[in-house]
């Protein structure tokens, strides 16, 4: 019998005496509370009627004279009333058992509509992704084929309309792309991997320089950048935030691009920088919501969508970006991955 | 079909008559036999008086059987097997690529959007496919 056991026993042992013997107001209450320390001392029911019958059997060998024939169950009644504390926890058990049943079945529920719900999303981008784009491949087509086939019974306004629609058509174009990435973004499982976030900066940036070989650019990437992260939404981050900071530059002369690692408050960020057109700081709240932008198409061409994408990336890896800016003086992005991901990196 | 014809499965009339034109303009002139669904395609390509043509520009998503679908029975039937086909496609989704890839296309081009580069798309593609890349030997097995 453990301690904990004999405690318990001589004071149930000495309670019941005391019970069995005559009036006694506050008997049933010590029985109360005896079970309910009991209780908490993990004994069950079985170990509660093993110590009752000991106690009895105790009181027995002490002489304890019977309970009088007028209370011939006070015995069974103290006993009872020990077992109340054991009774209410069961009832409370069987209470949260049913809520936690309730929670899970609705939890389970919950799961399938959204199961549900991605699969039409999957199909609805899908739907998107090619029917979408078929009749608007046909409006640019044809509107190429009336410039170059029928040319010669045109007018300049005419020319130019059909140029519009031609600018129209691809610019729906890169805004279903780009509603497509950023949904992506939401359906596509995470997979974290070391990611060398200098050399995917540089990629992004020689495919830019690619692209538009006359711009002279400073670029300036730290070595040696690396993150536990998803290589491939790294790289659509990257390449809308390095994207935009050379969209920003295209009007500068002397155009600079950063990439760098920093500290803010005890974790690691990351921050592109450039010496562009920058934005007024009155407006940043919105420069992460969907189709907004702070800049006119005939200004900077954009569907403003990429940075809504960027910071659902980010968020997504558990951390965070913020914007700063001063119009014309520039803009940077810093952007943090979660502490975990920089933890994994250093080592 | 001749020798060197294309099949082109392509249920859009408008993106028949955009490839159509830019082969043309490309100057390559081999005969296009259009089937505007799966079911066709296979049709077509079961005929067994019919020479096989050299190339095969299949588009995903079409009606009654789907691209996908396509690829594997030409590549489950012992004569069409070997045939190159090149997937033609708006879908860029990932699941597609790979799928495609899987079930042996030799090739899978999106269709841009941009006029200019879906009939530069065309034309290296003719030029690929039909001058520079040499077709299986016909009715000859491994």
């Amino acid at each position: 019998m453990s301690n904990v056991h004999r405690n318990l026993l001589e004071g149930y042992a000495v309670a019941l005496r005391r019970y069995l013997a005559g009036p006694d107001d506050a008997g049933l209450s010590r029985a109360y509370e005896l079970g309910r320390s009991a209780l908490n001392d993990g004994l069950g029911v079985l170990d509660m009627a093993a110590l009752h019958a000991e106690a009895l059997r105790i009181a027995a060998a002490d002489g304890e004279p019977p309970a009088r024939p007028s209370e011939p169950n006070k015995a069974v009644e103290f006993f009872i009333e020990s077992l109340s504390p054991f009774e209410m926890s069961l009832q409370g058990y069987r209470e949260s058992n049913a809520r936690l049943t309730a929670l899970n079945e609705a939890l389970n529920q919950a799961r399938i509509a959204s199961d549900e719900a991605n699969r039409e999303l999957e199909s609805f981008s899908y739907s998107v992704a090619h029917d979408l784009r078929a009749p608007l491949r046909s409006i640019d087509g044809f509107s190429q084929a009336l410039l170059e086939d029928y040319d010669d019974k045109l007018d300049d306004e005419a020319r130019q309309y059909l140029r519009y629609l031609r600018e129209s058509a691809q610019q729906m174009a890169q805004l279903i792309d780009g509603l497509l990435d950023l949904s992506r973004v939401t359906r596509s499982e995470l997979k974290k991997e070391a990611v060398d976030l200098s050399a995917l900066a540089r990629d992004v940036l020689a495919r830019l320089a690619r692209r538009e070989p006359e711009r002279a650019v400073r670029i300036s990437v730290q070595d040696g950048l690396t993150a536990e992260c998803d290589a491939r939404l790294l790289n659509v981050v990257l390449g809308n935030l390095l994207g935009n900071a050379w969209k920003f530059t295209s009007k500068r002369a002397d155009a600079v691009i950063a990439l760098e690692q920093l500290v803010v408050d005890g974790v690691v960020a990351y921050r592109v920088s450039d010496n562009g057109a920058g934005f007024d700081m009155a407006y940043a709240d919105k420069l992460f919501g969907v189709f907004q932008r702070l800049h006119s198409e005939v200004e900077f061409e954009g569907t403003g969508v990429g940075l809504a994408t960027v910071q659902r990336i980010v968020r997504r890896h558990g951390g965070s970006i913020w914007a700063e800016g001063a119009v014309d003086r520039g803009a940077r992005f810093t952007f943090s991955l979660g502490e975990k991901a920089f933890a994994r990196a250093r080592t | 079909m001749d020798d060197k014809t294309i099949l082109l499965v392509e249920d859009s009339r408008q993106d028949e008559a955009l490839i159509l034109r830019a082969l043309k303009k490309n100057n390559i002139g081999n005969e296009v036999v259009v089937a505007r669904d799966g079911a066709e395609a296979l049709t077509l390509l079961a005929k067994p008086d019919r020479p096989l043509p050299q190339l095969v520009l299949l588009d995903l998503k079409l009606p009654k059987i789907d691209g996908l679908e396509v690829l594997q029975r030409i590549r489950a039937e012992r004569r069409t097997r070997l045939l190159p086909v090149v997937i033609l496609t708006s879908s860029t989704e990932e699941s597609d690529r790979l799928r495609g890839y899987s079930f042996g296309a030799n090739s899978y081009i999106r269709k841009p959007v941009d006029f200019t580069q879906f009939a530069e798309a065309v034309r290296q593609l003719g030029l690929y496919w039909l001058i520079m890349n040499e077709p299986p030997p016909p009715g000859r097995e491994a």
